[in-house]
């Protein structure tokens, strides 16, 4: 019976979290702190709105149109400081806590000793599709955070490869690597 | 005889025209005709208060005015807005897509440090 509670009580948190922004408000006070702060809050019906400025005869504003039109929100921080330790693990702490729910699962985590540069993703799935997108990376002198909820589809993300000053992405296909032309002697 | 005969022979008599009415209908033949208004003249006389249609005319412009005004700031504002919301969503998308791009980049380095070892 109390197998069956704690089992109804998960099944509750995941429904009610799922398709919600991760709380990012243990961030804003490292605004005073640094040097160069980018916040940028759009929610479903902001991100809308800003949808509708989005010029279709614009081949790259056509694709963000695209890609933002199942979206709920994107949230983005970015915080660079002057020096280092200006910001603890601590301070994100509460991120990743959230981050371990049910539903996120980590897709990529890239911790380098020698730049002490890390990176994280981390996928929502509730579905067949998936239904939110945070980065997390941090390096000692720059923070980013990205959460993207809703509907993203990462081929259409890949898409916006060249446009916006966003690389290509290639997610599922890996680069096919080409026939060594030098003949054995 | 009744009354009503009485008055219509009254009424239907001939009665002759005053002696200078002749010299009055050639006076008037021969009167030169009016100069044709000029266009100010014209203008003049549209514009010569008071008219109705002025008045109406006046009061219907006084409340448009205002209300233009407050429909033209207003859609600027709405506008600006929507720029301001569509040049963040625009950096989101870019911030997003650059940091997705290092995460793969450093998963590919690995991926070769792995593949030289």
């Amino acid at each position: 019976m109390k197998t069956l509670w704690i089992l109804t009580i998960c099944v509750l948190v995941t429904v009610a979290t799922y398709g919600q922004a991760l709380d990012l408000k243990n961030l804003d006070k490292l605004a005073a702190k640094a040097n160069n702060v980018t916040d940028v809050t759009l929610d479903g019906s902001l991100l809308k709105f800003a949808a509708k400025f989005l010029s279709s005869d614009n081949p790259d504003q056509a694709k963000v149109k695209k890609l933002v039109a199942e979206l709920k929100g994107v949230y983005v921080r970015t915080y660079e400081f002057d020096q280092e330790g200006e910001y603890s693990e601590s301070d994100l702490a509460s991120i990743r806590g959230q981050l371990r729910t049910p539903g996120w699962s980590r897709i990529v985590g890239v911790h380098s000793r020698k730049d002490r540069d890390n990176a994280e993703i981390y996928l929502k799935t509730g579905g067949a599709e998936p239904g939110g997108l945070a980065i997390v990376c941090a390096n000692p002198k720059e923070l980013v955070v990205v959460n993207i909820v809703g509907k993203i589809d990462l081929d259409e993300l890949s898409e916006l490869g060249g446009s916006l000053g966003v690389p290509k992405l290639d997610f599922d296909k890996p680069k096919p690597t080409k026939p060594s032309s030098k003949k054995d002697d | 005889m009744s009354y009503l005969e009485d008055d219509l022979r009254k009424a239907l008599r001939r009665t002759e025209p005053s002696e200078d009415f002749v010299d009055r209908v050639l006076a008037r033949v021969n009167r030169p005709a009016p100069p044709e208004p000029t266009w100010w003249e014209l203008l003049a006389a549209v514009l010569r208060p008071p008219r109705l249609q002025w008045v109406a005319l006046s009061v219907i412009v006084s409340v448009m005015i205002p209300f233009a005004g407050v429909q033209y700031r207003q859609e600027r504002q709405y506008r600006a807005k929507g720029e301001r919301a569509k040049e963040q969503l625009l950096l989101a998308v870019r911030v997003a897509g650059s940091k997705l791009h290092q995460a793969q980049k450093r998963v590919l380095e690995v991926g070769r440090m792995d593949t030289r070892l």
